[in-house]
């Protein structure tokens, strides 16, 4: 027994060592209410929104797997899954006891219908407990592909897209964009600990500070340049990774070698360092790469620009420019992209279509595993899907390699989302894509 | 209630000699750091792969690190890799007289070790060459200082949560896990814990969110086990066999004859004491509770739900508003004393997370003992039913596995 006294010790000793915050055991009750940017008009699954109403969708709609916080795959809707050689043919294990909000079972029909909607290029059906998944070329991560908010579970209700989440849509009133979450008693996780989320949508940065400041709001969104400014008073600020990418994106090809020389002179004017250090208040990670560095691990491979190497224009080029002109956040950068290129002889010309030259688009890093998030990334960008000649890092490299060379987009920078909390909100997680872990949240007495 | 079964810890662990402290302190130290000194496979790759991209040739080199690699490493990281370089006809040399310039950087990503070489060989193009290796947690060292002294024993460890565990013997070390979706019995053998058998826990309702629960070791049975609207109860067979129903019967609360109901949506006790404690048959709603026995009566301690801790005698109540402890308390009666003292877990203002030591001369605690921090919150601390002993069930931040820790208290150390 000596032996074994020695390793309890030692354990003992390791698991005694170590820190975390202390905490106390959640309470239940109460109404969580948040204030957001964004306005849909739906709630459904597939749209790409905000970091703030994707999260809130996540309360309603799960997906088979997830990924956790080093981009492991783990359970969620499945509770296993294999891969057939060749990486084509698929079988997931469908949790027993889950039921839809209006009480029907989950079944694994309905898993295959709800994937089929979001991803008809796929064979999907159900055979006994499993979904099968057959693709016709190898999709070596489509469990990873499924752990994104795209792929949710969701069934057709009689008025509205059902899911299997800890909160149920209550109301959603888009007149007074107000959307109001319940409880799920009947959750499979367990009941959330708060009754209830109201949601204030298509509020400023002002506003939401404003009902914050009014104890009208327990949560809100900070944007990059304010997180500083945000800290103090009866608040607390998180901030996440650097998971929003902000970038030029042309609209089409590149049709000689002086415009690739163009587009080369444009990225190597705008001075990322100036951008994040001045404008955004060092709340970002400057860079010219598409994954940000805590993903990919060598994003400083490839260097902002604004260095010290600087190319003119071999000639003067007038293009034009758009962003959402409602983000704040593309406003401030395009009016120093406009100036940065002026430097080098490039003038653009900001105007409010979809069909100018050049877009500036602010896209979330979509997963936490580096592979689909390049996959997304060129997908939303509507680029070719990267190739991955093998799955290690120099793949992953190669394939990001390669989306760059295209010369169809300019990473500018990697902005952190941050979000202000009151003190008696707790077990929030901001989660590696920017969203917010909201599941967990419980509500103490204002001052604990 | 009953203790049958359960036996004492006989894991003394007494290091009296200062040569097996010494064994203990280099063994933890020899645990942290070999995972960090196994550079071995990437620094072999590095070296073939920069081989093949250089031929036989002089370079330079230049280490920048972006990663959580100590300072130390780094310079054993340097002399590795050019020794490796050496032995495949790549010489490191000064700049000025280098054929190429090669920038290593150290970095990591989410799980991986990331070493980027990009090799500049002259006025040609650049090159780049990534090698990854997996990346490992590693967990700070600390110590305790004795007083009473809190000796915490690792038992058992799961991904999935443990709200109790009962030890059923402690050679060989045999446990009985109550787990959010299964009870375990699980022994240790060949220096880890194998599951010799899991009884799945089927629940008409989903438990409710941070479940708790309880299991007792029985004279007739194996165990009983209870859940928030659930109870649970094993067969003496071999396989053991166990049956679930639905029941709101009160759990037991330590070893003084008290239970009280739990909410069977919650994660906390109602309050309604059976059969009560003297004239009180009802407490404030509490996530805890421990008892001090005295010589005409009990002292009651109870962690309430409005975070503040409350005393009840039989005929007083009293709430302590200058204390402030977590969720979680427990009393255990140490041989080395008289008084039964009650462990505490911290408060949320605490920066870490801990449990502690205290006892109650009259009706003020004073702390008796260092604190144990731990790694993860506290998830369950029960006094066991002989009362000379608490389980402790943290959740390990770094590894998000669910720990049990055995927790005596030992005098003079």
């Amino acid at each position: 027994m000596k032996l074994f006294n020695l390793i309890l010790i030692v354990a003992a000793s390791l698991a005694s060592a170590a820190t975390a915050n202390a905490a106390t055991r959640p309470h239940y009750g109460g109404t969580l209410r948040v204030a957001i940017q964004g306005s849909p008009q739906s709630v459904d699954p597939t749209a790409s929104d905000s970091a703030g109403f994707r999260s809130l969708k996540q309360l309603v709609f799960e997906t088979l797997v997830k990924l956790d916080g080093r981009g492991r795959l783990q359970p969620l809707l499945a509770t296993s899954w294999q891969v057939e050689p060749g990486n084509q043919r698929w079988r997931f294990q469908v949790r027993n006891g889950v039921i839809f909000s209006d009480g029907i079972p989950l079944d694994p029909a309905s898993v295959a219908a709800s994937l089929r909607t979001a991803n008809p290029e796929w064979k999907v059906f159900a055979l006994g407990d499993l979904v099968m998944i057959e693709t016709s070329s190898p999709v070596p991560n489509l469990a990873a592909e499924l752990a994104l908010p795209r792929n949710s579970i969701s069934r057709r209700g009689e008025s509205a897209l059902i899911g299997t989440g800890p909160f149920t849509v209550a109301q959603w009133d888009t007149a007074k964009q107000h959307l109001t979450l319940q409880a799920n008693d009947q959750y499979w996780g367990g009941r959330p600990f708060i009754d209830s989320v109201e949601a204030d949508l298509g509020k400023n940065d002002r506003d939401q500070l404003m009902l914050m400041d009014l104890g009208k709001s327990d949560l809100i969104e900070i944007a990059p340049e304010d997180i500083r400014r945000a800290q103090g008073g009866n608040r607390v600020v998180m901030a996440s990774q650097p998971s929003e990418l902000l970038a030029l994106f042309f609209a089409r090809n590149a049709q000689s070698d002086d415009e690739i020389h163009l587009r080369n002179a444009l990225g190597m004017s705008i001075d990322s360092a100036a951008l994040n250090s001045v404008v955004f208040q060092a709340a970002g990670e400057p860079g010219g790469a598409l994954l940000p560095n805590w993903l990919s691990g060598y994003a400083f491979v490839y260097p902002p620009g604004g260095g010290g190497t600087r190319l003119r224009a071999s000639h003067s080029v007038t293009w034009t420019l758009s962003y959402d002109s409602a983000d704040p956040v593309a406003r401030i950068a395009a009016d120093r992209i406009l100036l940065n290129a002026k430097d080098v002889g490039i003038t653009l010309q900001v105007v409010n279509s979809e069909n100018a030259d050049i877009r500036l688009v602010k896209l979330a890093v979509p997963s936490a595993d580096a592979e689909t998030s390049l996959s997304e990334l060129a997908r939303e960008l509507q680029l070719p899907a990267p190739t991955f000649s093998n799955s290690t890092i120099s793949g992953l490299y190669s394939a990001e390699s390669s989306l760059l060379q295209s010369h169809r987009v300019i990473p500018l920078i990697h902005l952190r989302t941050a979000v202000a909390l009151r003190t008696n909100v707790h077990g929030l997680k901001l989660l590696l894509d920017g969203s917010w872990q909201l599941e967990n949240v419980w509500l103490s007495s204002e001052n604990p | 209630m009953n203790g049958a079964i359960y036996n004492s810890p006989n894991l003394q662990m007494k290091l009296h000699s200062s040569r097996l402290r010494w064994a203990l302190c280099l063994c933890i130290l020899f645990s942290q750091l070999s995972f960090a000194a196994d550079w071995h496979d990437p620094i072999s790759q590095l070296a073939t792969q920069i081989t093949a991209a250089t031929g036989p040739s002089v370079v330079a080199l230049e280490i920048n690190n972006h990663s959580s690699i100590s300072s130390a490493e780094i310079e054993e990281i340097r002399r590795e890799i050019t020794s490796s370089l050496a032995a495949s006809g790549v010489r490191v040399w000064q700049p000025d007289q280098a054929a190429a310039n090669i920038k290593l950087t150290l970095s990591e990503n989410l799980q991986d070790y990331v070493w980027v070489a990009e090799i500049q060989p002259g006025t040609n193009d650049a090159k780049v060459i990534l090698v990854s290796t997996p990346r490992p947690y590693i967990a700070p060292v600390g110590q305790n200082a004795p007083a009473i002294t809190i000796r915490a024993t690792t038992l058992a460890s799961q991904t999935d949560p443990i709200l109790d565990v009962a030890v059923v013997e402690n050679t060989p070390p045999r446990v009985v896990v109550l787990g959010r979706t299964a009870v375990t019995i699980q022994e240790f053998a060949n220096q880890r814990w194998s599951v010799v058998q899991s009884l799945p826990i089927s629940s008409p309702t989903p438990l409710p969110r941070d479940a708790r629960g309880r299991i007792f070791l029985r004279k007739d049975r194996l165990f009983d086990a209870y859940l928030p609207g659930l109870g649970c109860h094993s067969t003496n067979s071999n396989p053991i066999a166990m049956s679930c129903a639905p029941s709101e019967d009160p759990w037991p609360i330590q070893s003084q004859g008290l239970s009280a109901f739990f909410s069977p949506a919650r994660n906390f006790f109602t309050g309604a004491l059976v059969p009560g404690i003297g004239k009180q048959n009802s407490a404030p709603p509490f996530y805890s509770a421990a008892a001090i026995p005295r010589a005409n009566y009990s002292l009651w301690i109870f962690a309430g739900l409005d975070g503040q801790v409350h005393l009840l005698d039989g005929i007083n109540q009293q709430v302590l508003n200058r204390i402030h402890w977590g969720s979680d308390v427990a009393a255990v009666h140490p041989a080395c004393r008289s008084d039964s003292l009650v462990l505490a877990d911290a408060p949320e203002s605490e920066p870490a997370e801990s449990i502690q030591a205290f006892e109650f001369a009259d009706r003020e605690p004073s702390v008796v003992s260092p604190k144990l921090t731990l790694n993860g919150r506290v998830t369950a601390l029960w006094s066991t039913p002989g009362g000379d002993s608490a389980i402790a069930v943290y959740r390990n931040a770094s590894t998000g596995n669910y720990e049990t820790l055995q927790l005596n208290l030992d005098c003079g150390r």
